[in-house]
């Protein structure tokens, strides 16, 4: 074996980062990497947030490490197994691969140390990304998914703007009265998780019950998700999948939305910047509700990894990045819903100085006080690839939702276990 | 005992060599044992690997019907689209042969699409295979409903297929190139003898060009057997719809990058070696009654 532990250890070393400048008497001083994923824009708004931070404390160095989207996971894979991780790291769905593996500290201690209170800052969702009672990610960006409705479509037919009022029932007359069969349609669909998912909750299902374990196959979930399949086969109030590559290469909701072809599309904060462009006259609402109300919401944060060389600087970083002060820079950029709630009710979010329509930006934080909390569990990817597989079918056609999620349920049980 | 000079030749040898053999240590041979012990462990990659001995390659073989759906993918892939490749590469390279006018012209396009970076052909055939798209229009003119070739278990792998066949134009080169080689006193000694002209490609253009065609044959399998990008661009989820298209390498890549089964996913691959290598070992055995070397006396 002795080769190939010599390999490992040669190809580890092979990326040699500048080291740390500890040994300086100052706690903070520190050089520290900070990995996060997306694109330009994202790029340009971390920079812009690290660089208040290194005026506010000029001890820090901060190393920005843009990763894009597809490869993030396995370069920050590789770099903590090599034992070079970054300081500060950006997490989302998947933070408990991290934490249930030790591979993130755990921050309730320097948050107390550093008088962080987490609720007043972050409301509902401040300890969404916590493992086994202990919060191993500081909410970074926030925001519900939301209703996107074309206001020419549903003034056309007299129909009022959505609210979080509508019911199941409510929505789903209000996509009969805006389709046209094969040419129109009402919603965009449901497929995605944080869309049926978002149902379940609503209907009083959950897909991991509260002892961990998963809960697929109950009356609640499988109601939710029939709802959501009969949209496209039994009311066509939704494209097919057929219908949708039809509309060209990797069309889904949201270009389909854009291009008028669908009234409502339901996801996240991203879509405004997509649609500043489009023709179309377009409008944001609450997500309706189901036996209660309930919502996704999407969003990051950041954590600190085990290599990191001094963690209390790290953590100091982290509590500037996520202040209002820097918070404001993700709005101001358009990059997204700052977690912080007192941004999200400031003018600077309200009334964004690159929006070119009056859009109601309130919305997120009204979704705010009912988004669920999302089973982040270690195993996410492994539990995604369960329902995407089990629900090929469903979403042609083939199989009605109790029998896939039976399936799914008995493959999910040997995939999730319950922590401890 | 070596001489001075012998001893100095080696030395120089070994000097010039060592890029290599240190490329190939370092990268490749202890990179491959490190792996052969990893697929005995359970590792995440990020806490220490806990050793399981065979423990892998048992539920690989015996429990994970993921594993077999991705090993009849791969030999279903493998066994049409190597084989038609070929095919369609000769006849290609047959008609280039003749004395047709533009034939330079049609030979850069035919190459042409090789030269394609892989990622822009397949969004380009994601729209060809459309439910409605262009290739079901065509079908639809001789009376053929066209299926949903993406989104269907069943037409997926044909899709698959569809593109690698696209490939074809590197394999008609070569072929080309072998068949300029083979020498006119062949076929003029052939005519004379009246042979037609169908007669002259199977009697002396197929048996010249087999060194050819076997070299693109094990360079096709191997390639076939560890298909990747096509199925990682093309269906969505990756290996869709329900594992439909799942093949060995995106398998063991989601296994390693996406779930974190380190040991389950280098257990993959050393299956995947073993696949090859007796494919490749069939290959080289049967060679020996068809493949033909100008050198050789039989």
């Amino acid at each position: 074996m002795g080769v190939a532990a010599g390999v490992i250890t040669l190809t580890a070393c092979g990326s040699d980062s500048d080291s740390q400048g500890s040994g300086s008497g100052n706690s903070s001083a520190a050089n520290l990497v900070m990995t996060v994923w997306g694109g330009e824009n994202d790029k340009t708004t971390y920079q812009k947030r690290i660089d208040l931070l290194v005026k506010k404390y000029p001890e820090m160095k901060v190393t920005l490490q843009l990763i894009p989207g597809d490869g993030y996971a396995q370069k920050v894979q590789t770099m903590i197994a090599g034992g070079k991780g970054p300081d500060i790291m950006q997490v989302a769905e998947n933070v408990n691969v991290y934490s249930s593996k030790n591979q993130i500290l755990a921050l309730d201690e320097l948050a107390g140390k550093a008088g962080l209170d987490l609720e007043k800052r972050f409301g509902s969702i401040a300890k969404i990304y916590s493992y086994e009672d202990k919060v191993y990610a500081i909410p970074d960006r926030s925001g519900a998914m939301i209703v996107y409705y074309n206001k020419t479509l549903f003034d056309a037919k007299g129909i009022k703007a959505p609210t979080a009022d509508w019911t199941w029932d409510d929505a789903l007359s209000a996509f009969k009265e805006v389709t046209v069969p094969g040419k129109q349609w009402g919603y965009a669909g449901g497929g995605w998780w944080a869309q049926w998912w978002s149902f379940v909750y609503q209907n009083g299902g959950k897909i991991i019950d509260d002892s961990g374990k998963p809960a697929v196959a109950s009356d609640e979930v499988i109601e939710a998700l029939q709802w959501t399949g009969d949209l496209i086969f039994k009311h066509g109030v939704v494209p097919t999948k057929k219908q949708y590559a039809d509309m060209g290469a990797d069309v889904g909701g949201d270009g389909a939305f854009a291009n008028g072809k669908v009234a409502v599309n339901t996801t996240g904060f991203w879509g405004i910047s997509g649609l500043t462009k489009s023709k179309i006259e377009w409008d944001i609402a609450p997500l309706w509700k189901g036996k209660e109300q309930a919502v996704t919401a999407f969003g990051s944060g950041l954590a600190i990894s085990r290599t990191a060389k001094n963690p209390e600087a790290a953590f100091k970083a982290i509590d500037f990045l996520t202040a209002p002060e820097a918070q404001q820079q993700i709005i101001g950029t358009g990059q997204d819903v700052p977690a912080s709630l007192e941004v999200q009710k400031s003018d600077a979010f309200l009334k964004p100085a690159w929006m070119t329509k009056p859009v109601n930006m309130n919305v997120f934080a009204e979704s705010s006080d009912f988004v669920y909390r999302a089973p982040f569990v270690p195993a996410w990817n492994e539990m995604q690839k369960a329902f995407d597989d089990g629900l090929a079918d469903f979403w042609l056609g083939k199989q009605d939702a109790r029998a896939a999620l039976t399936a799914i349920q008995q493959r999910l049980e040997s995939i999730v276990k319950p922590a401890g | 005992m070596m001489s001075k000079l012998r001893r100095r030749e080696a030395m120089w040898f070994y000097l010039f060599a060592s890029p290599w053999i240190i490329g190939f240590v370092v990268f490749l041979l202890g990179p491959m044992i490190a792996s052969i012990y990893i697929s005995l462990t359970d590792w995440d990659s990020f806490t220490a690997p806990e050793w399981v001995g065979l423990e892998n390659y048992k539920r690989l073989l015996t429990d994970d019907p993921v594993f077999w759906k991705a090993l009849w993918n791969t030999f279903y892939y493998a066994a049409i689209s190597v084989p038609l490749g070929l095919v369609i590469g000769l006849w290609l390279a047959n008609l280039l042969n003749k004395q047709v006018r533009v034939r330079k012209v049609f030979r850069t396009l035919i190459y042409l699409p090789t030269l394609v970076p892989l990622v822009a052909t397949a969004m380009i055939f994601k729209m060809v295979l459309a439910p409605s798209g262009p290739l079901n229009d065509v079908l639809g003119v001789v009376g053929i409903p066209g299926p949903s070739w993406l989104l269907e278990a069943m037409w997926v792998k044909p899709a698959l297929i569809l593109l690698s066949v696209w490939g074809a134009g590197a394999a008609t080169v070569l072929l080309l190139a072998a068949m300029k080689g083979i020498p006119r006193e062949l076929y003029e000694a052939a005519e004379v003898d009246g042979a037609s002209p169908i007669r002259q490609f199977w009697s002396i253009t197929v048996p010249q060009l087999t060194p050819i065609i076997f070299f693109n044959l094990i360079m096709g399998l191997i390639g076939a057997f560890q298909v990747f990008s096509q199925v990682y661009i093309l269906t969505k989820p990756v290996g869709g719809p329900d594992n439909a298209s799942q093949m060995m390498v995106p398998l063991l890549f989601n296994e390693a990058f996406s779930f974190y089964h380190m040991g389950y996913a280098s257990a993959i691959s050393w299956l995947l070696f073993a696949v090859i290598l007796v494919f490749t070992l069939m290959a080289f055995r049967t060679a020996r009654r068809w493949v033909f070397y100008e050198t050789e006396v039989k």
